[in-house]
């Protein structure tokens, strides 16, 4: 039975990415270049060159956190759309601590840094979750559209007040280097990818060997059994959205630490880290092996763009259909999840309503 | 008159699950039939096959001696049968008469393709005049009160004419002021030659509305009588059953210890419409003791229940313990004290069916150290625990590291059960610990309370199945409307005397126990 669960799970992730790998050749065949080469140099160059693989791991750093902090309220059926707002005013105060504060001494600052950004995290994740347990407003909806409350917000403070009126474009200041992780010699890789996996790994640990993971289960599979065995199904409601802001702002800070320097419009990539988490965690069944797989394929393919652009004449926004797919894929399991959609689909006539006894 | 609606041996399963049995109903032609039964014995199961929305799994349906063939609710309306449910399907934003015609709205004369809102208006303003009712037809819905939108829901059924109006607990969601108006309203309907289909458990508006009534327990036709002939405390035993299934040998011992251990006081809650449904519930359960609640289904019993196991809390009243407060306690805090629960739906509140045995196994006790080291889970001592279980209560599992959905009903309650006991409780609150589970199962669940009870331990058992209650308990609290209304002796009472009580009157030699 749990065997059949895990390969079914498996299934679901590696179908849509086959599935969309498929569709994209099609789309390389159609321009008249070869699939398997192209996918050749993609991967190849992402995952087994040093340089490649360091850079992949590098990006992979903050889709770790971003997909744990999704995975973590999925897995209690609670869905927190909020990650890229809060890693994004994570990463913005993280970045002014980084400019402002002169502490000079580079440990103490980085964690100051962390300390202010998975702070932010948590202070932005309180709105969605007290309306949550105490007015029963779903925290998706709150927490999707305040994403874009906080970009506008960023994008006024950015722009205003805390602009570094020396450069061309809209930013804060660089970062001092007291703030900044060195990297791995002449690699983009910095220690703060072990950072991002030892939280990782300690998310993973609280979240399987202790009553933690234990209160995540119960509620996300049946709230009136937890609070039948008295598990505070409000209190852990809270906790779980502040838990999961407060990851998401620690992985704002140290992208901001790690890779941006300062706060542009672009802090977060095109798509954006939060989204990206989504991705991962989805991809990933939100399971911790899962999502480790799924942020370093994800982060694969997003670096492999480049090297399509570099050695091929495919353009690189292959790679963004590739990732449309998957997406447009994973959402419908999405839905499923969230609204049972397979199930009202499939039931047949005798059977609606149930045993309304 | 004569019969207007007739079913022959109708049967409907689901999967191995029989919810109606061979049902032979016959609704005679302008009366008003009740249909009563206790939650789950296949009333709204047999309506709804009645209205087309479930298929019967075999039998027939006659509608003025001719065999129904439409197969759903549109159709069933045409054939002039209509159906106001439990829940209502109304759009809030819209108004009275914009909600009874939605769906064969009244086009213009000219312009066809636009509603003719003031014909519609004047037509619904006729039909809430012919039938007595009193409703605004521009009055927006959202606005109005439960009772109100009951009313739009049977006018949306007497505007497409149906002569045969089914209710499925039409009276749960109403004031005792609006529950009146209604039977009025019915018995209004039925003098303009329509024939109603009562659903409910409520024995005080079938006495007081209907013609004829139809009891149905665990899906089968118990009997058939004349409103006129019957009375509620035998409509009450018929409900409840009185088939003995006690196999057990009750001796009725361990009355000797007098020193009471569990002591409720004044308890009161209102649910979630404001209504009070525990009302000033006070007893008192000795070392030693089996303590009963028997009643009507839907008489308070499960909120004292959830009031007793940390799932609800009190507006007023105490309850201690060994002589400590424990009011409004949570779950784990009871568990923790000593006090074993087990709950009346095992799915919903007892188990988690999608979490392995053994998580299931320490439901309750996570909190304690009981099966950690330093904080984090001793698993080996989780699963170790698990088996014991297992073996100790012979319970019946395919996989032990599968999950609770395996298991079968009466091995899903013994796992509560073994998890419950096995924390050498001092006081057992066990809510319908027989429901729906195996004879075998009943046996050994109810050796299991008289052992405990025969230990020295304290049991507060509360089930709808008269027949329980009676053997295996000392002393029997009967609730009525959210109050105890009398104690008896289970040794001493007949199931008239309990009968009647269950029906909210109290008889000349019964303890009164008001306040």
């Amino acid at each position: 039975m749990k065997s059949n669960e895990t390969l079914r799970n498996i299934l679901n992730s590696v179908l849509p990415v086959l599935l969309a790998l498929l569709i994209g050749a099609i789309l390389i065949l159609a321009i008249g270049e070869n699939p398997l080469e192209a996918y050749g140099i993609m991967f190849g160059k992402s995952l087994f060159t040093l340089r490649g693989l360091t850079n992949t791991l590098h990006a992979a750093g903050p889709l770790l956190l971003t997909g744990a902090a999704i995975a973590i309220t999925f897995r209690a059926g609670l869905f927190n759309m909020g990650v890229e707002g809060q890693l994004l005013i994570g990463g913005f105060m993280a970045g002014l601590v980084g400019a402002y504060l002169h502490i000079g001494n580079p440990l103490l600052h980085k964690l100051v840094a962390f300390a202010v950004g998975a702070s932010v995290g948590v202070l932005f994740a309180l709105i969605p979750a007290l309306l949550r347990a105490y007015f029963r407003v779903d925290e998706m909806v709150v927490t999707l559209t305040l994403n874009y409350v906080m970009m506008t917000i960023l994008e006024y403070l950015s722009s205003g007040p805390f602009r570094d009126q020396g450069a061309g474009y809209v930013t804060t200041p660089t970062i001092d280097s007291s703030a900044m992780f060195t990297r791995f010699g002449s690699t983009r890789l910095t220690p703060f990818f072990l950072i991002a996996l030892l939280l990782f790994g300690i998310l993973w640990f609280l979240n399987t060997k202790t009553e933690f993971g234990y209160k995540i289960e119960a509620i996300g599979k049946n709230p009136e059994f937890s609070e039948a065995t008295g598990l505070r199904v409000r209190k852990s409601i809270i906790m779980l959205i502040l838990v999961s802001g407060a990851i998401a702002g620690f992985a704002g800070a140290g992208h901001m630490m790690s890779q941006e320097y300062k706060y542009t419009l672009s802090f977060s990539g095109v798509t954006g880290l939060g989204w990206d988490g989504m991705l991962v965690s989805l991809l990933g069944s939100h399971s911790p092996l899962g999502i480790i797989i799924s942020s370093i394929f994800y982060s694969a393919l997003k670096t492999g763009a480049d090297n399509i652009n570099m050695y091929t004449s495919i353009p690189k926004e292959i790679v963004a259909v590739i990732e449309g797919i998957i997406i447009l894929f994973l959402s419908i399991r999405f839905l499923n999840e969230r609204f049972g959609l397979l199930e009202k689909l499939s039931k047949k006539k005798g059977e609606k309503n149930e045993p309304a006894l | 008159m004569g019969t207007i609606l007739q079913t022959k041996d109708l049967t409907k399963k689901f999967g191995d699950f029989t919810a109606n049995d061979k049902i032979n109903l016959t609704v005679e032609e302008g009366e008003i039939k009740a249909i009563v039964g206790e939650n789950g014995a296949g009333k709204s199961t047999l309506m709804n096959m009645l209205y087309r929305q479930l298929e019967p799994t075999s039998g027939e349906i006659y509608l003025r001696g001719q065999p129904i063939e439409f197969n759903s609710p549109r159709d069933a309306i045409q054939h002039g049968i209509g159906m106001v449910h439990q829940h209502f399907m109304l759009v809030p934003s819209f108004k009275v008469y914009e909600n009874i015609l939605l769906g064969t709205e009244l086009a213009h004369d000219k312009l066809r393709f636009l509603v003719d809102h003031k014909k519609e208006q004047q037509e619904c303003a006729e039909l809430i005049k012919r039938y007595g009712f009193d409703l605004d037809v521009n009055e927006v819905v959202e606005n109005l009160s439960v009772g109100q939108q009951q009313k739009i829901e049977i006018l949306k059924m007497l505007y497409r004419n149906v002569d045969i109006l089914i209710l499925d607990e039409p009276t749960s969601v109403l004031t005792p002021q609006e529950v009146d108006e209604l039977l009025l309203q019915l018995k209004e309907l039925k003098a303009q030659g329509k024939t109603i289909i009562l659903i409910t458990h409520k024995l005080r508006e079938v006495m007081q509305v209907s013609d004829s009534v139809t009891v149905i327990k665990k899906g089968q036709i118990i009997g058939n009588v004349k409103t006129s002939e019957t009375n509620e405390a035998e409509l009450a035993q018929m409900m409840v059953g009185r088939k003995v299934l006690l196999t057990v040998q009750n001796d009725h011992i361990g009355q000797e210890s007098p020193e009471v251990i569990y002591t409720v006081n004044d308890l009161t809650t209102n649910n979630t419409y404001g209504n009070i449904v525990v009302d000033h519930v006070s007893f008192e359960i000795k070392k030693g003791e089996i303590y009963g609640i028997a009643g009507v289904e839907g008489n308070g019993q499960s909120e004292l229940v959830k009031l007793l196991s940390g799932m609800m809390e009190a507006t007023g009243g105490t309850v201690h313990y060994k002589g400590e407060e424990i009011t409004n306690l949570w779950a784990d805090e009871l568990r923790k004290l000593g006090i074993a629960i087990i709950p009346e739906d095992r799915y919903a509140q007892g188990l988690c069916k999608e979490m392995s045995l053994s998580a299931n196994s320490i439901a309750g006790s996570t909190t304690s150290d009981a099966f950690k080291k330093n904080g984090i889970f001793d698993f080996k001592r989780i699963r170790q625990h698990c088996q014991e279980l297992i073996d100790h209560y012979q319970i019946r599992i395919a996989e032990f590291d599968g999950n609770v959905s395996q298991l079968s009903g009466g091995n899903a309650q013994k796992l509560i059960i073994a998890r419950e006991m096995n924390r050498q409780p001092d006081l057992l609150i066990a809510s319908q610990p027989t429901r729906g589970v195996d004879i075998g199962a009943i046996e050994f669940i109810h050796q299991q309370i008289l052992d405990f009870r025969n230990s020295g331990g304290a049991v507060l058992l509360i089930s709808s199945e008269l027949s329980e209650v009676m053997s295996l308990s000392d002393r029997i609290g009967v609730m009525y409307k959210g109050k105890i209304l009398g104690e008896v002796d289970p040794l001493e009472t007949s199931e008239t005397e309990i009968g009647l009580l269950m029906a909210g009157t109290i008889p000349q030699e019964a303890v009164v126990y008001e306040k």
